[in-house]
């Protein structure tokens, strides 16, 4: 079965190197760098998972995890955010994100939380 | 209030009606003194003065009217005669006690501190009067009732206790009958059964057989109970008209300080919104500023810290030198604790904002042990506990309880290193309403000169570690309003205390929503 990921992030070098580090673990990874790219890239691309960075200039990550949620709720979604403040991260949560996750990012936990979300999609939970 | 003449439960005359053995052997000197120059001007002089006996005449009531007349042109010089040679050589003692009474009232009039004013007069009344026990008692106007400032021959506990209703059958009375002295056993008398059972009630809690009210215009400000040590003590007419007197200086002493203690607390209370306005705007700045410096510094971190994890974690044949595998997890575990340095601050700014519940320090201070367990069995440290079995809930967030007890612990933990003793005690003061949590640890100790420094922000003798744990510790303990303190001794170890007001209940029960249950999960520098 192939692994299907989004990483979306305003910071291209993030994009990158997360990039690099799940095709070495054999997932098929996609990449956008906005909210809007996100959204197009979620209905051609259609990943299993998809990392989802908060704060980014127009379209921010809440809105887009909405649009997500509503259209494929299927996907699950990790936040991903630069500042741990409880009210983005708690509506986030509200809105059906799976899990969330600060930078720096700890590459070994970030692959098991993806890991367990990947197998949950395929369960169809 | 205004004095009411003839009001009906009491009347001026009575409360003079007072005869001391004193007063009463001065009436029959001066009785006997006008009678002895009243017979000798009337019958002896006209034996001897022929003229004066044709100025006579014979009629037999004429010597009776010289008397009378000599009797009421000399009464008032021979009175004063008798009263000085009586004070002079017989009652020295009292014209002493009126000098000092007077000199005090000269000292209160400069003076504009409430508690030293009423220190000054109920030790120098009860001192100088001989009296079993004075309380001077000053209006509170928070639980609108009146209060004792100081007392003499009370126990302190006691007269703490003391407490006056406005409406009091004393205060009352007082009201009625104006600024005249009070005397327990007339002013009873006068009255009927159930009124003088009520009255009699408010004498027996001061403790007292004379009341002294404090006008100063009309307005009741204070006044002075007491109470002498013999029981058939009495004061004579002369005495209260000084004890007016002198009333009228202490009124006026103590409503000046009354106004002063009032113009200082509001200045206080001023103050205090002030500096609260401050803190919180200073917060919110740290606040905005923290949090715009994780968004530009925690992305660069991510960037460097991710491309090092990405070439330590890379799968394949090649393997990673020794030495680049030691730089790139440097590199990690440095991004690492610069980002820490953001997130404490953001913690610290936001945790005031945090909901306020019922929180069992015991049960904080257990977690917070069971954090630094494993880490403790490594170094060979023996943490110990002591618990207050009387230690009750304490309302406050339960994040910066958490932060205290972490940061205490982990701050022992590091200066003990290896092998070496933690206690920590949680104490209540029921008195003094306070909570104390004292952490103590034999580790290296603190230098004398850098005593001062430890709860700095960036304070730290690590090369780990960011230097913000005492004093993210100290801006809570302080919000709290609270206090912490450290004793150090370089070599033996040190003693941190934290004692905050202890708080039954949260003042507006109004902040139930969950807020900040995600905000952060507390990261130990390792």
């Amino acid at each position: 079965m192939i692994k299907k990921m989004l990483i979306v992030d305003d910071e291209i070098e993030i994009c990158e190197f997360l990039k690099i580090f799940f095709e070495d673990r054999d997932y098929k990874v996609a990449t956008g760098f906005s909210g809007e790219e996100a959204l197009e890239k979620v209905a051609s691309f259609q990943p299993d998972v998809v990392l989802l960075d908060i704060q980014m200039p127009g379209m921010d990550g809440l809105k887009v995890l909405k649009k997500i949620k509503a259209e494929h709720p299927k996907i699950k979604v990790i936040m991903v955010t630069a500042v741990e403040t409880g009210d983005k991260i708690e509506e986030a949560m509200r809105y059906g994100a799976d899990n969330y996750i600060t930078k720096p990012l700890s590459l070994e936990y970030l692959e098991k939380d993806v890991q367990d979300k990947i197998s949950l999609f395929a369960k169809g939970a | 209030m205004i004095q009411k003449e003839g009001s009906p439960i009491f009347n001026k005359t009575m409360l003079f009606h007072l005869r001391s053995p004193r007063s009463v052997l001065k009436k029959v000197l001066v009785g006997l003194i006008l009678f002895f120059i009243g017979a000798l001007v009337a019958y002896v002089l006209p034996f001897l003065l022929p003229s004066a006996a044709a100025v006579w005449g014979r009629h037999p009531l004429t010597p009776i009217f010289v008397m009378t007349v000599i009797y009421l042109l000399a009464y008032k010089p021979v009175e004063r005669f008798v009263k000085g040679l009586l004070e002079k050589h017989f009652f020295h003692k009292k014209s002493f006690t009126q000098m000092t009474l007077m000199g005090l009232a000269d000292d209160l009039a400069i003076n504009l501190d409430l508690q030293e004013i009423s220190n000054l007069v109920v030790n120098t009344f009860g001192e100088v009067l001989h009296l079993k026990t004075v309380a001077l008692l000053v209006p509170d106007p928070v639980q609108n009732n009146f209060e004792v400032a100081s007392a003499y021959g009370w126990q302190i506990s006691a007269s703490k206790r003391l407490r006056l209703a406005v409406d009091a059958p004393l205060v009352r009375v007082i009201h009625e009958s104006g600024p005249h002295i009070l005397v327990r056993g007339l002013l009873l008398q006068s009255l009927s059964w159930q009124e003088a059972n009520a009255l009699s009630h408010d004498f027996d809690m001061l403790q007292a057989g004379w009341v002294m009210p404090l006008f100063v215009k009309g307005e009741l400000v204070g006044l002075v109970a007491f109470g002498a040590l013999h029981p058939d003590t009495m004061f004579d007419q002369s005495d209260f008209h000084f004890f007016r007197e002198f009333a009228g200086v202490i009124a006026r002493s103590i409503h000046n300080a009354l106004v002063v203690k009032r113009l200082r607390q509001l200045n206080l209370e001023l103050q205090d919104s002030q500096s609260q306005w401050i803190q919180k705007t200073k917060l919110n700045a740290i606040e905005q500023l923290a949090a715009g410096i994780a968004h530009e510094i925690h992305n660069p971190l991510a960037i460097i810290s991710g491309k090092a994890q990405v070439l330590l974690m890379q799968k394949g044949p090649k393997q990673l030198e020794q030495n680049v595998q030691d730089a790139l997890n440097a590199i990690v575990k440095q991004t690492r604790r610069a980002a820490d340095i953001t997130k404490k601050l953001l913690m610290y700014s936001q945790g005031a904002r945090g909901p306020q519940e019922k929180v069992s320090l015991e049960r904080v201070l257990d977690e917070t042990l069971a954090l630094l367990a494993y880490q403790a069995s490594l170094d060979q440290i023996e943490i110990t506990k002591t618990l207050d079995p009387e230690l009750p809930q304490y309302y406050a967030n339960m994040q910066e309880v958490r932060e205290i007890f972490l940061n205490l612990l982990l701050n022992a933990v590091e200066a003990v290193g290896t092998q070496g003793k933690i206690q920590v005690e949680l104490k209540y003061r029921r008195d003094e309403e306070l909570v104390e949590i004292l952490c103590a640890d034999t580790g290296k100790g603190i230098p004398e000169e850098h005593l001062d420094k430890v709860f700095n922000p960036f304070y730290t003798t690590r090369h780990e570690a960011v230097g913000l744990g005492l004093f993210v510790t100290k801006q809570i303990v302080h919000r709290y309003g609270g206090a912490i303190r450290v004793e150090s001794r370089e070599g033996e170890g040190s003693l941190f205390m934290v004692q905050l007001p202890y708080v039954a209940e949260v003042p507006q029960a109004a902040e139930t929503e969950k807020k900040g249950t995600f905000a952060f999960v507390s990261g130990t520098e390792k």
